[in-house]
């Protein structure tokens, strides 16, 4: 009696999870005979502004190119690594015709999964530490491509004397449990070193000392960089409460970030790098080109913005060369 | 085979629960001797017990048991000598293992135990042997979950456990005091069997004073932390009920005596 | 049917996954019902094992050695708790978190202060890897999971038997009596997490292998993955699994569940922010089986006795 009951309940909730699941299937491509039909699967790390921009500019490309013939699985790994792991098993075993990988623990695990299935990684700042490869030569060589979301870093360092010239210590506020802001870090803490300014670095763990670190930070300098940081750009909200008070200006990596609490950003758009992935996507599904021959590629542009709201709070005059928002 | 010097011991020292539960208290036990000890609730008898068993240290005073002082031991170590059976018949065995896997338990008490398998054969037998002489059927149940035992049946498993290495102490702490009138009665039976055929020394607290009377060779009464009366051999064979609240009134200057001296008849 | 043979495609996968996690949630099973104690350190842990093992990979170590020091090292791990709780007084669960937080700061320590550290199949000897999960070869990892859960299982099975297991489930049923019996249970608990840790960090090492990285939030979550598979393990095999070999088996069919389940709900196109709602929902409804089941026995009593 005990296993009918427990078998029962068991039924119940897979029937549940089926109509449920009937409910939100993925949009069925109603492509013709003669046309092909391709699936690609897409994980994405996390919930957030970049990571969404570059998804989107993705699907875009591809669903200009292929009208119609495409069928994406989109899956959001809600910032847990298990996550990728379970995703990327589903792909493989659909046995889907491209992955798109955003963000490099979903690149990482797309990669151990698979050597047959094209990868392209998005998102990602080195693909060298996050592949392990020794010898970097701008291409991965497997089955492995995509593109960067690597700024031009030493323009970035530059802004801090362009817009505090009086300006003498840096905090350099990241999350330390995201390895491409301490990539970001260390590259500007040089070229800071270069332009003869002082920087301390303040980590974070995650969204519950955040604020903390911020308010540190504030105590310590007289300018903040912030990195492409995932946690940051998530919390951006949060860290403007605690800078715009203690009136510490902060010079941010990527427009989610800058739009939250920073003055300004030179940034790339993630939207164009998404696009510049489906372009590749489009180039191997093709097959005009190979993904082992491609190398890695960067953003083409770079934007300046600056914040005009928090600008005006903060009492400093925009400068030339720089868009302001529209918010 | 016991020395008791002098203990103290409060509980909540310095607050307004403070309780002095022993004041000064001391005793010698001969070995073979059987103790019984009464007194009212919060006459420190079973702190007396909990004290000699080491499950706090003591404020004042020592406590030598065969020649070791024993004071300053952790409550594990003194149990390598001690046999112990609580008042909660709960509290004796572990529920979620099986009858001979206690026993295994308590055959250990003393030993280092490394990776030597659990059991052996011969131990079974041996248990089996044992538990029938409890004469409750538990012999041809061996493998069950003690969990699944009636309060009685747990409490005599945990004398046998206590006696199954012979213990230089043997403490009782009203261990038939939870047991139904029906079962108390059989356990203190199987607890005289046990001191008597291996010439245990043993204190027993109880709330009986028939009981108290009947049992043992030596009685002691405790009031407020102290013992108030110290009556062996011949004297407690003689003394009745009525002499015993007598003689309680009179040492310990109390012309009430409380109800549950009384009652428990 | 093309739903459901892709589901099968997806199988060797999702089980594989559960095999590992698997290991830690036996882990989680000695703390948590052999000792009686919830022990949060292992969200740390196994970051700590996965960690270990990749470094010590790359830094040239054979795969053997790198899994065994992650071991090792989960031994400290449950140590470090043992020790603030038993000789610091403070209670389990805080001391588990306490050292849960402080290997935050180690892990990353450990990864030279990278949040990440990749290990590629394709570079290095792993003893596992996802990439194989589909072949019939022996690379796929399933094969070596099942045989070393078997193993373990053995051996937990084995060590639960002797003296010093029994005197370890002794501490955990019922420590008062344990300390009456001349056990140390100060020392038995200190035993139990130590095991239990080593237990996880091993799982950790094997699934940074699987998945090809060890990062710092790995372990995120990773207790309630855990009781998940103990819990649902329990459920599903109460009646028929009593002897405690097989009990082990079950906390790994749990996982095994957990795991299938979640990659069912994938399938199905439900969105991935709902993921943990669901895993919850699930949990709950494990858990509250046997609540339900009482309930209709007494409801059938009643009207027993109605008809009496």
């Amino acid at each position: 009696m005990k296993h009918a009951k427990r078998t029962l309940s068991l039924l119940i909730i897979f029937s549940v999870l089926f109509l449920a699941g009937c409910q939100n299937k993925a949009p069925e491509t109603k492509g013709t005979e003669e046309k092909k039909q391709y699936s690609i699967g897409i994980v994405q790390l996390a919930q957030h502004e970049a990571l969404d921009a570059a998804t989107k500019g993705f699907m875009d490309v591809l669903n200009e190119k292929f009208p119609d013939q495409v069928v994406f699985d989109v899956q959001n790994a809600s910032g847990d690594t298990t996550n990728c792991t379970t995703i990327v098993n589903g792909f493989v075993s659909k046995k889907v015709d491209l992955i798109m990988a955003n963000a490099t623990p979903a690149l990482q695990a797309a990669a151990s999964a698979t050597d047959t299935i094209p990868i392209l990684g998005t998102s990602v700042t080195h693909y060298a530490p996050a592949l392990d490869i020794e010898e970097w030569t701008g291409t991965v060589g497997t089955n492995i491509s995509g593109t960067s979301d690597l700024a031009d870093l030493k323009q970035q360092a530059a802004m801090i004397p362009e817009w505090f010239p009086d300006a003498k210590t840096v905090s350099l506020f990241y999350c330390s449990s995201e390895a491409n802001s301490a990539f970001q870090v260390e590259e500007v803490e040089k070229h800071l070193a270069e332009l003869g300014l002082e920087t301390k670095r303040f980590s974070f763990t995650d969204t519950n000392d955040v604020a903390s670190v911020a308010l540190a930070a504030c105590k310590e300098s007289d300018v903040i960089y912030i990195p492409t940081d995932n946690t940051a750009a998530s919390n951006a909200e949060a860290i403007a409460n605690v800078i715009l008070p203690e009136k510490v200006p902060a010079i941010a990596g990527e427009i989610g970030l800058c739009k939250g609490c920073g003055i300004a950003t030179l940034t790339i758009s993630y939207e164009d790098i998404g696009r510049a992935t489906g372009e590749m996507a489009y180039k191997i599904l093709t097959g005009e080109a190979k993904v082992e021959e491609m190398p890695i590629e960067y953003a083409p542009n770079f934007e300046k913005y600056y914040n005009p709201t928090i600008c005006e709070q903060l009492g400093i005059t925009p400068l030339e060369g720089y868009k302001p928002f529209e918010d | 085979m016991l020395k008791v010097q002098s203990i103290s011991k409060t509980f909540h020292p310095g607050t307004v629960n403070a309780n002095t539960a022993l004041d000064g208290v001391s005793l010698h036990l001969k070995e073979g001797d059987f103790v019984t000890v009464i007194g009212g609730n919060g006459a420190g008898k079973s702190t007396l017990l909990n004290a000699i068993a080491g499950t706090f240290p003591v404020d004042e005073g020592g406590i030598v048991l065969d020649g070791t002082d024993i004071t300053r031991l952790p409550e594990y170590k003194r149990a390598d000598f001690l046999g112990r059976v609580f008042q909660d018949p709960m509290m004796g065995t572990a529920p979620t293992m099986q009858i001979d896997e206690n026993l295994a338990l308590a055959a250990r008490r003393g030993q280092k135990r490394g990776l030597k398998w659990g059991m052996k054969k011969e131990e079974q037998q041996r248990y089996r042997e044992l538990l029938a002489t409890l004469d409750l059927g538990l012999e041809d149940r061996m493998g069950i979950k003690v969990g699944l035992l009636s309060g009685g049946q747990r409490q005599s498993l945990t004398l046998l456990m206590a006696t199954l290495k012979k213990p230089k102490l043997l403490l009782l702490d009203e261990h038939t005091a939870a047991l139904d009138p029906r079962t108390a009665p059989k356990v203190l039976e199987i607890t005289e069997q046990l001191v008597s055929s291996q010439r245990l020394t043993t204190l027993m607290i109880t709330h009986n004073m028939r009981d108290a009377l009947h049992l043992g060779n030596r009685l002691l009464m405790m009031d407020g932390g102290r013992i108030v009366l110290d009556i062996e051999g011949e004297e407690k064979k003689n003394l009745t009920v009525s002499d015993l609240l007598d003689r309680f009134s009179a040492a310990s200057g109390k012309e009430e005596v409380s109800d549950s001296l009384l009652l428990s008849k | 049917m093309d739903f459901v043979l892709t589901f099968l495609g997806t199988l060797p996968g999702a089980i594989t996954q559960g095999l590992i996690w698997g290991l830690m949630a036996m882990g989680v099973y000695v703390t948590f019902r052999v000792l009686s104690v919830s022990d949060l350190t292992v969200d740390g842990t196994l970051a700590t094992g996965g960690a270990v093992c990749v470094i010590l990979i790359r830094a040239g170590a054979p795969v053997g050695a790198a899994i065994l020091i992650a071991f090792l090292t989960g031994l400290l791990c449950g140590l470090s708790t043992a020790f603030l709780h038993t000789k610091w007084g403070i209670p389990v669960i805080l001391a588990g978190i306490l050292t849960q937080i402080a290997l935050y700061s180690v892990n990353l320590r450990v990864m030279a202060s990278k949040a990440n550290a990749s290990i590629s199949v394709d570079k290095y000897s792993l003893l596992i890897s996802q990439r194989y999960v589909r072949e019939t070869s022996l690379r796929n990892p399933l094969y070596f999971l099942v045989i070393f859960t078997v193993l373990v299982i053995g051996l937990l099975y084995w060590y639960f038997g002797t003296e010093s297991g029994s005197a370890l489930r002794a501490t955990g049923a019922n420590p008062r009596m344990a300390r009456a019996q001349g056990i140390n249970t100060d020392f038995q608990i200190t035993l139990g997490l130590m095991i239990a840790n080593g237990m996880v960090a091993l799982a950790g090492a094997l699934l940074a292998q699987y998945q090809g990285f060890a990062d710092v939030n790995m372990g995120r979550g990773a207790i309630v993955i855990g009781l998940a598979a103990v819990i649902i393990g329990e459920v599903l095999t109460q009646k028929f699994f009593i002897n405690f070999a097989l009990k082990l088996l079950a906390v790994s069919i749990g996982s095994i569940v957990y795991f299938l389940v979640l990659q069912l709900v994938l399938q199905l196109g439900l969105n991935t922010n709902d993921l943990k709602l669901i895993s919850a929902l699930i949990v709950a409804v494990f858990l509250a089986v046997p609540h339900f089941s009482k309930r209709m026995k007494m409801n059938q009593n009643k009207g027993g006795e109605k008809n009496a």
